[in-house]
């Protein structure tokens, strides 16, 4: 039976696809609203720029470089965790999430505050890192982590079994490795990849730190310095529509591929290849991306904590603590959520509007967090005012601008997960809602744990959608890492920050130990 | 993975409990006086708690940068919940005066300050920060030092020496005033013999300040207040014995620009009398000397007492250069001249 005939329209699958496509297309139609706001002169003029074609070079530029950066740290961290006997997984595993876990405004402090002539390591000389160098440093550091779970996942999903009927033909390793095993991790890299791009078109705290004009910086300035909301959001549709080619281009490259296990039987588990004389670049290797990702970042937390005598309240610390889960934790469930039936659809479904739901998903993480936020707050008011400024609406903001996050390990696990368990188990007479949590969902488990960690990082690290759009009197940790941080008051944004810190790290190693 | 829906569900449910219960303690009557804050909380809750404590009045604060704010106002338009708009930069207010956000505030409010008001009378000050310029006490005599920031190029005696922030928002300010003021091309002089004694440049001010301390530079183009921070902030034996101390200008240079901020009465108020309660407090003798105790910013009203480190009143005020904060607004073209200058 043909995959796409499994089932007829189901609500519950095109409901929250549904439900995705809206949330997100309704903020970029007020971009399109206020962007047609000016005279049409003017509209030319500010299009028509040459300034923008700096930028376009420079944030092509900058996505390129990063995601040089990354590949060349995830691939290599990936591979180690999954295929080889390196001791201490889980601790490795969980050096590659931490660096999520550190807001990037506070990586490129780290990065400033350590080097040049007064930093902390400047009996090494470093120079200073600004401009280009310093926010590729700064967010391939911090960044690179999309890569490593997605690799790591789709790594560990692979079934041996395709690797030994290559060498069987005569294949040698080297030959496997190219022609069996990375083609089968194009979703995942592709997934991963996608990410961090999108991440680097969309940032603005590195980038405005290191002050390398990309579009999302000019969006910035022209918000913070001209207050200008409609060249701000000629900007902001110029960026989404360099999104939309990267969406384009990604779906293209994976169309009509099939990943999943179509053998009889359950998959044997891998062989770990020693390390051999590996063993030493290995572990040195793992030394310096936790040294440059998670140990720099907390040592300069730490030397804030201990440089002045002004600090917080433990009381506003707490109940920061409370306000930051109870908004991060909700939009990570239902992120994740929605991103099931979304990638369900655009996997083991996939026509036009299934694709193009999952493709929205992706424009929704794109939009510049302050243009989404400013749009909800336009739109709220208008329609349901009683939502503007509650914890619900916070929450949905989130969950609809990160759910993007979730989508990429959750596509992955289910190009890999065999669509025969959950036909044999509807032959069985069960109904497809039960087949699928029966057949295909234990299977799945793993990547939503990663999905939610990736979506409560990001939200718990949010500034602009958590400033404009949470309920009066909300204070999470990122507002205080920054509100003290910008002042310079850093005695002050250090307890925040190392709470920030040490939330993601148990939360991610409580839902990664599944996975 | 039950034990982890268990930890989830946990996790869930505690904070919505501790939401509730917040929720019923708030004192005062009626609805909470609502402020939009420009300024961070840093700065801001201390005056708001002491507010509250004398007139028992509740107060909610939404903070976030002056950009993010008065775009959310124009947006709100007129379903705003806010009250009040307290800036950190008098550009902030010029804007959202321009926009029709403010209603024109009463005399009562306006003939508070003893300086610094704007002729539109849509906002009010309430605190100034200066430019000054920051020396190493132990290295150079006070009295070496130039009267206009214009002069600063001629002192070959700092080259290598001189710390600058080109990247921080202040310093830009800084050069779009000189840009005003002096005029193009007169600014574009000043870059360029600043840039012949090969200043160092810094991310922003306390790096550079500690770099001073250190000795790496002997004089920097900072604000007023973070040389206070970091010599009142830190421990005593910085107090007793500074390493970092501060210059101003002759008087009516640009050098010591005044940097105002402020906040005014949004038409959406529906508490005009305690938002203007909340403006008079700030206004207040006891709030304006609190302020530039803990905030170390100066005060806007001449009987607020300072603490010694901060210039008399009628001196401050006599510092800055005679200037329309509006034009401030014209930051693109010093965005330009830094680049074209390889500043930035």
């Amino acid at each position: 039976m043909p995959v796409a005939r499994l089932h007829d329209f189901r609500w519950y699958l095109w409901g929250p696809a549904l439900l995705v496509a809206v949330g997100v297309l309704v903020p970029l139609s007020y971009l399109v609203l206020r962007a047609f706001q000016g005279d049409a002169g003017e509209l030319a003029d500010l299009v028509l720029r040459r300034r923008n074609l700096r930028l376009l070079g420079n944030t092509l530029g900058l996505t390129a470089g990063v995601l040089l950066l990354t590949s060349a740290i995830a691939f290599p961290l990936a591979w180690l965790v999954a295929r080889t006997d390196i001791k201490g997984k889980p601790f490795v595993t969980l050096l590659g999430v931490l660096p999520l876990a550190v807001p990037g405004y506070v990586m490129a402090y780290a990065l400033m505050a350590s080097t040049g002539p007064s930093g902390l390591l400047s009996g090494l000389h470093l120079p200073r890192p600004s401009g280009y160098a310093g926010a590729w440093l700064a967010l391939g550091l911090y960044t690179f982590p999309y890569l490593f779970l997605n690799l790591r996942a789709a790594l560990l999903g692979l079934d041996p079994a395709l690797e030994d009927a290559a060498q069987s033909l005569g294949y040698s390793n080297r030959e496997v490795a190219r022609r069996v095993v990375l083609p089968q991790l194009r979703p995942a890299f592709f997934a991963g990849g996608l990410l961090i791009a999108l991440h680097v078109l969309g940032d603005f705290g590195v980038v405005s730190l290191m002050r390398f004009e990309t579009f999302s910086y000019a969006i910035y300035l022209q918000y913070a310095a001209a207050f200008d909301r409609v060249y701000a959001a000629w900007l902001a549709l110029m960026l989404l529509s360099l999104t939309g080619v990267m969406l384009l281009l990604e779906m293209r490259l994976l169309r009509g591929r099939r990943y999943e296990r179509t053998g009889s039987g359950s998959a044997r588990t891998t062989s770990m290849s020693p390390l051999g004389r590996w063993t030493a670049p290995a572990y040195g290797f793992v030394g310096l991306v936790g040294m440059a990702g998670v140990a720099l970042p907390v040592s300069t937390v730490v030397y804030w904590l201990g440089r002045g005598v002004e600090h917080g309240r433990w009381s506003d610390l707490l109940s920061a603590f409370l306000d930051s889960c109870s908004a991060a934790l909700p939009a990570a469930v239902l992120a994740t959520a929605l991103a099931l039936p979304v990638a369900y659809l655009s996997v083991r479904k996939p026509s036009w509007p299934a694709r193009a739901a999952e493709r929205i998903a992706y424009l929704g993480y794109a939009t510049p967090p302050l243009a989404f936020a400013l749009a909800l707050i336009f739109f709220t008011l208008r329609s349901a005012p009683f939502l503007y400024q509650s914890l619900g609406l916070l929450i949905a903001a989130y969950a609809l601008h990160f759910m993007a996050e979730a989508i990429g390990p959750v596509r992955s696990a289910l190009y890999q997960a065999p669509v025969r368990i959950q036909e044999a188990a509807r032959n069985l007479g069960r109904s497809p809602l039960r087949a699928f949590f029966e057949g295909t969902f234990p299977l799945l488990r793993g990547s939503l744990g990663a999905g939610m960690a990736l979506v409560f990082l990001s939200a718990l690290k949010e500034l602009p959608i958590t400033f404009l759009l949470s309920p009066l009197g909300f204070r999470s940790l990122a507002m205080g890492v920054w509100g003290a941080a910008s002042e310079s008051l850093f005695s002050v944004a250090a307890p925040y920050a190392l709470v920030l810190m040490a939330t993601s790290t148990a939360l991610v190693g409580l839902l990664l130990r599944k996975a | 993975m039950r034990c982890l829906i268990a930890v989830l569900a946990m996790f869930l449910v505690l904070p919505f409990a501790a939401c509730t219960s917040d929720s019923g303690g708030s004192g005062g009557d009626g609805d909470p006086l609502v402020i939009y804050s420009g300024r961070k909380s840093v700065l801001v809750d201390p005056l708001v708690e002491q507010f509250t404590e004398a007139t028992g009045i509740a107060v909610e604060v939404r903070s976030g940068s002056d950009a993010e704010l008065v775009a959310a106002l124009q947006e709100e338009g007129d379903a705003s919940p806010a009250d009040l708009y307290w800036a950190n930069t008098a550009g902030a207010l010029g804007v959202a005066g321009e926009a029709g956000l403010f209603s024109q505030l009463p005399d009562s409010i306006l003939s508070k300050p003893d300086g610094y008001v704007p002729s539109s009378g849509l906002w009010v000050p309430v605190t100034v920060r200066f430019r000054v310029m920051a020396y190493d006490p132990g290295r150079v005599t006070p009295e070496f030092l130039p009267a206009s920031v214009m002069d600063l190029p001629d002192n070959d005696a700092f080259r290598g020496q001189i710390g600058w922030t080109p990247t921080y928002s202040s310093f830009q300010d800084f050069i779009t005033a000189m840009r005003e003021i002096h005029g193009e091309e007169a600014t574009r002089n000043w870059i360029e013999g600043m840039k012949a004694l090969e200043p160092k440049a810094y991310p922003s001010n306390t790096p550079m300040l500690e770099a001073m301390m250190a000795g790496e530079i002997m004089v920097g183009l900072t604000n007023h207040y973070y040389v206070l921070r970091v010599v009142h902030g830190g421990d005593d034996d910085l107090r007793d014995d500074p390493t970092v101390a501060t210059h101003h200008f002759g008087a009516g240079d640009t050098g010591n620009l005044a940097l105002v901020t402020g906040a005014g009465l949004l038409n959406t108020s529906t508490q005009t009398e305690k938002a203007l309660a909340f403006l008079s407090f700030l206004l207040s003798e006891d709030a304006q000397s609190f302020a530039a105790e803990t905030v170390r910013e100066y005060p806007v009203v001449r009987a607020a007492t300072v603490p010694d480190y901060l210039l008399p009143f009628d001196e401050a005020v006599a510092l800055g250069p005679e200037f329309d904060f509006d034009r401030l607004r014209n930051l693109e073209g010093t965005l330009d001249l830094l680049r074209e200058k390889g500043l930035l």
